[in-house]
């Protein structure tokens, strides 16, 4: 496992910043390299990256959610294999301070060069970029779920949220 | 295209090794050669590249979930669908000249494998009392005929409406309004034959009665039991996700009193180390339980982790986990401390290593998904089981997580779909309240029957009409002694079918044979070409659309079937728009969001790839039962025991077998070839109960109170199932099943494990 960490100030409030970052679908609206990201349940996500030639889908659980203070998640699949951690700590009441944390297990030769070059780092400091230009320029998040994660458990912020309202009867 | 047989096929048995692996080329070569005998090359080309594809046709075979859009493949099927789909596909017809040349009684001593060859039914036909041949009538005279003799009942509960799994969302929808605003709640199903313990089990558990894995989680489990189950014949597509588990990393512990091939390796046709090489190990570790030993199994190893964790606290148990969001765990703990492991292992006939084993590989998972089916909710113990598999999950938090959950692997394609439509006898008071509301009648509150409780009803004269929508009743239903006798006692039996069964035949004074469009086929209705809904096995509802042209110019779908009864039947009653519905499916579905919690704007959703995916309350952390939270429980359980000379017996199909229906003698798996007159047994009981291989046998079953129900004329073949237990194929065993043995709580028929004893048969009465 190698360990990239990268950090970017960004002039929103931090639910701003964590609302936002936690709309995990429009991830492709400021990231470069996302192409899709479904948001299965608040637990599982999907994502779509395309890098130059290369293209990768994985799936990760997010394994801790805290509003406004961060989100762990880690890919499921072997063979893009990582693990990550976002923060958000107000340094101002309109100021956040944004750290990713991401810790990657190269498979084969190409993600070993790519993240021996440098590659995992630049992207994701150009990411972290984007993402100020947007959240800054939109001046407020597009949606919010302020619910907890532990463990990789749900913990709803209301006791019957939107989702959980389904049809509950038996089957067969 | 092949012509139908004109006799029953006159094969006698070989045995062959029973394979160790499933699927493979000879998979496609048999897929194709069913079609092609069934169908056209252009046909079954149109119906296997639309299968199971975005905006395809969803295969009505089993009810395995389907990739997400953009990752399936050209070929998203399966050697059984395949055969389903051209079996419904085909250019064999049954007319009314077929009927002239065949009386009723002559079909009734039909096998079920020369019924269904003889094609599909192509108009509206009618048995009179006084005759025993069909004849035929037109759709307004049989609608008229059937909303007569309805509306002539004393009350709507003399009447009984089935469903099967096959029906589609619409139709589903559309027949228990009708039978609510018809006034009864007497809406038996197949689930009530399959699932219906699992529905029980979770529902009292988690407060939610689906499943609660998607194919995402299986596809990155650390540790998959499948417990009870057959993939290889039943849901081969469930190999698949299987694969791609162990593609990343996963461990499979299989657990079943027979080591089916499907459990054991699996050869996919679609990459090269299927078609070439030696395919993938699906179990690394098999249990060669004892029939219904599953609860004791479970419970042995629920033990074995609290003991675990009292060896090394705080690192087994997730204790955050059971605090928060579960209830009933000091009780549960100290119940399953209190087991003894003797009665353990006699229950599951497993040694406390091979318990222990599992136990380590639990220890070293931290994403473990439970699968079971019929093995498991067949059994008397059935719900406790389930319930018991919920203690286990709960206890590392295996629900709610990724890669982790319940995962009842159900049958009929659309069997989840119907019961989410609210085809059930006993539906809550919230549901019935919004059909009041949107439809404004007053639907009964009074609890219907189910299936074994219908029969009993029919039995009894109580039921003087019963109506089944797809499916084959008298074939599915348990004793059928019993069952064909109560068919026989109604005034008026009608089955809406796309092809002949034994539910034809064994009928009430009056039958009527109602012929539909298969999913298959075009279905234009007055506003255009519609589409059905359906929902899989992972809750995901999405779209099914026919691509061939009807079997019949006068087939009718079986939503203006069902709509056209209801107007003759109910004149007037409601202010319900049957013709509109009958018109449009968009305005079922407009319906069904009002009242269907979680299917809102239905329309719109389900139009996009993929459809709509029902969230499960579990994965939102939520627990819908009465103190909102997941609970724990005790379990108790008596041991199954077959008397000294007896076996305990379990039903199952061969893979050459839809539900009830064999498409040949054959179940090349088992290495069963020519006849499904056989008995499985184990060689050791083949010697202890002084029997030979080849010798034929009656099954005799064993019930309370004496009574025997009997089968002759069994072909004994040592075969490698648990010590103790035997095997038969289902429907024609279903005669051994009392009506009586049902599972507790859930009055499920226990098709697993019947005590049976082996008689020669005395040669005379073969």
């Amino acid at each position: 496992m190698h360990t990239v960490e990268e950090t970017i100030d960004v002039a929103v409030p931090v639910s701003t910043a964590y609302n936002q970052w936690t709309q995990f679908k429009s991830f492709p609206r400021f990231a470069s390299v996302v192409t899709k990201v479904e948001q299965l349940r608040p637990n599982l996500t999907h994502w779509v990256i395309r890098l130059g030639p290369v293209r990768r889908d994985f799936v990760a659980e997010i394994v801790e959610q805290v509003p406004d203070s961060h989100v762990v998640w880690r890919s499921m699949d072997r063979t893009s294999r990582h693990r990550g951690e976002v923060t958000f700590r107000a340094t101002a009441p309109d100021r956040t301070s944004i750290t990713v944390r991401l810790r990657v297990e190269p498979k084969g030769v190409r993600g070993r060069l790519a993240h021996a070059s440098g590659v995992t780092r630049r992207v994701l400091r150009a990411e972290l970029g984007h993402f100020k230009d947007f959240i800054e320029g939109l001046g407020q998040e597009c949606g919010t779920w302020r619910g907890v994660i532990r463990g990789g458990h749900v913990q709803p912020s209301e006791p019957a949220p939107p989702r959980s309202r389904v049809a509950h009867w038996p089957v067969g | 295209m092949k012509q139908p047989p004109s006799e029953e096929p006159e094969e006698s048995l070989t045995v062959t090794p029973p394979k160790k692996w499933a699927a493979g080329v000879p998979a496609v070569t048999h897929a194709l050669e069913y079609s092609l005998e069934e169908t056209s090359v252009l046909r079954a080309g149109r119906t296997l590249l639309t299968m199971n594809q975005v905006d395809g046709i969803d295969c009505p075979g089993c009810a395995w979930a389907d990739p997400s859009p953009g990752h399936r493949h050209r070929n998203e099927y399966c050697e059984n669908g395949a055969k389903h789909i051209n079996d419904e596909a085909t250019t064999r017809r049954i007319t009314a000249e077929f009927f002239r040349r065949h009386s009723v009684t002559e079909l009734g001593r039909r096998s079920d494998l020369w019924l269904n060859q003889q094609g599909r039914l192509t108009e509206p036909m009618v048995k009179r009392p006084d005759s025993d041949h069909y004849e035929p009538i037109s759709w307004h005279d049989a609608l008229g005929l059937l909303a007569g003799e309805l509306k002539a009942l004393d009350s709507p509960d003399e009447a009984v409406f089935y469903t099967s799994g096959r029906v589609s969302n619409e139709a589903a929808f559309v027949l228990q309004l009708f039978a609510r605003s018809f006034g009864t709640n007497n809406l038996p199903d197949c689930s009530n034959m399959c699932h219906e313990s699992s529905g029980f089990a979770l529902h009292e558990t988690l407060g939610t009665g689906k499943g609660t894995v998607s194919l995402e989680d299986l596809h990155h489990a650390d540790l998959i039991f499948l417990v009870g189950q057959n993939p290889g014949s039943n849901h081969p597509r469930q190999l698949s996700a299987l694969e791609h588990a162990k593609g990343n990393g996963a461990r499979i512990i299989a657990v079943n009193p027979l080591p089916e091939a499907g459990l054991l390796r699996f050869k996919n046709p679609q990459n090269v180390r299927g078609v070439a090489g030696h395919g993938v190990r699906i179990a690394d570790r098999f249990l060669h339980i004892r029939s219904g030993g599953d609860l004791a199994l479970f419970q042995g190893l629920n033990r074995l982790l609290l003991e675990a964790e009292d060896a090394r606290p705080g690192t087994v148990l997730a204790h955050d986990f059971i605090r928060s969001n579960t209830s009933g765990f000091e009780e549960f703990a100290r119940h399953v401390r209190g087991i003894a492991w003797e009665d353990v292992l006699t229950a599951t006939g497993l040694t406390r290593k091979e318990i222990e084993k599992v136990r380590d590989e639990v220890l070293r998972s931290e994403r473990v998904i439970v699968c079971w089916a019929m093995g498991v909710t067949q059994q008397r113990h059935a719900v406790p089981t389930i319930r018991e598999i919920v203690n286990f999950l709960l206890l590392r938090g295996n629900l709610g997580r990724a890669g982790a959950g319940a995962c009842p692997v159900r049958g009929h394609s659309n069997v989840q779909g119907d019961r989410t439509m609210g085809i059930w006898e006993r539906m809550p008071d919230s549901f019935l309240d919004a059909l009041q509301q949107e439809f404004g009648f007053d639907p009964p509150r009074a609890h219907g029957l189910d299936s074994v409780n219908a029969i009993r009803a029919m039995h009894e004269g109580r039921i003087k009409v019963f109506l089944g929508v797809a499916g084959n009743f008298v074939r599915a239903a348990p004793d059928s002694a019993v069952t064909e006798d109560a068919m026989r006692r109604c005034d008026l039996t009608a089955h809406i079918s796309t092809k002949l069964n034994r539910s034809h035949t064994v009928c009430g004074r009056t039958a009527l044979i109602l012929p539909t469009l298969g999913r298959t086929e075009r279905d234009i209705q007055a506003t255009g070409e519609q589409f059905v809904t359906v929902e899989n096995s992972m809750s995901e509802v999405h779209t099914s659309r026919g691509r061939l042209e009807p079997a019949s110019s006068v087939l009718l779908s079986e939503v203006a079937i069902l709509c056209r009864l209801a107007r003759r039947t109910l004149e007037g009653r409601t202010s319900i728009p049957w013709d509109t519905f009958e018109s449009d499916y968009g305005a079922i579905r407009d319906r069904i969001s009002h009242i269907v919690p979680g299917l809102h704007d239905f329309n719109r959703r389900v139009v996009r790839p993929g459809g709509i995916r029902l969230p499960n309350p579990v994965n939102e952390g939520v627990y819908p039962t009465p103190v909102g939270k997941a609970l724990f429980t005790c379990n108790a359980w008596e041991m199954s025991h077959a008397p000294e000379g007896h076996l305990l017996l379990q039903t199952l199909r061969s893979h050459d077998q839809w539900n009830t229906i064999p498409y040949t003698e054959n179940d090349r798996y088992r290495g069963i070839h020519g006849s499904r007159r056989v008995v499985l047994v184990n060689p050791q009981d083949v010697t202890r109960l002084g029997l030979e291989k080849g010798q034929r046998v009656d099954l005799v079953s064993v019930w309370d109170g004496g009574a025997e129900r009997r089968t002759e004329g069994f072909e004994v073949v040592p075969y490698p199932t648990t010590p103790g237990c035997a095997a038969a194929y289902y429907p024609e065993t279903n005669v051994l099943l009392p009506l009586d043995s049902v599972a507790e709580i859930s009055n499920q028929p226990t098709a697993k494990g019947i005590v049976v004893r082996l008689e020669p048969t005395v040669m005379s009465t073969v």
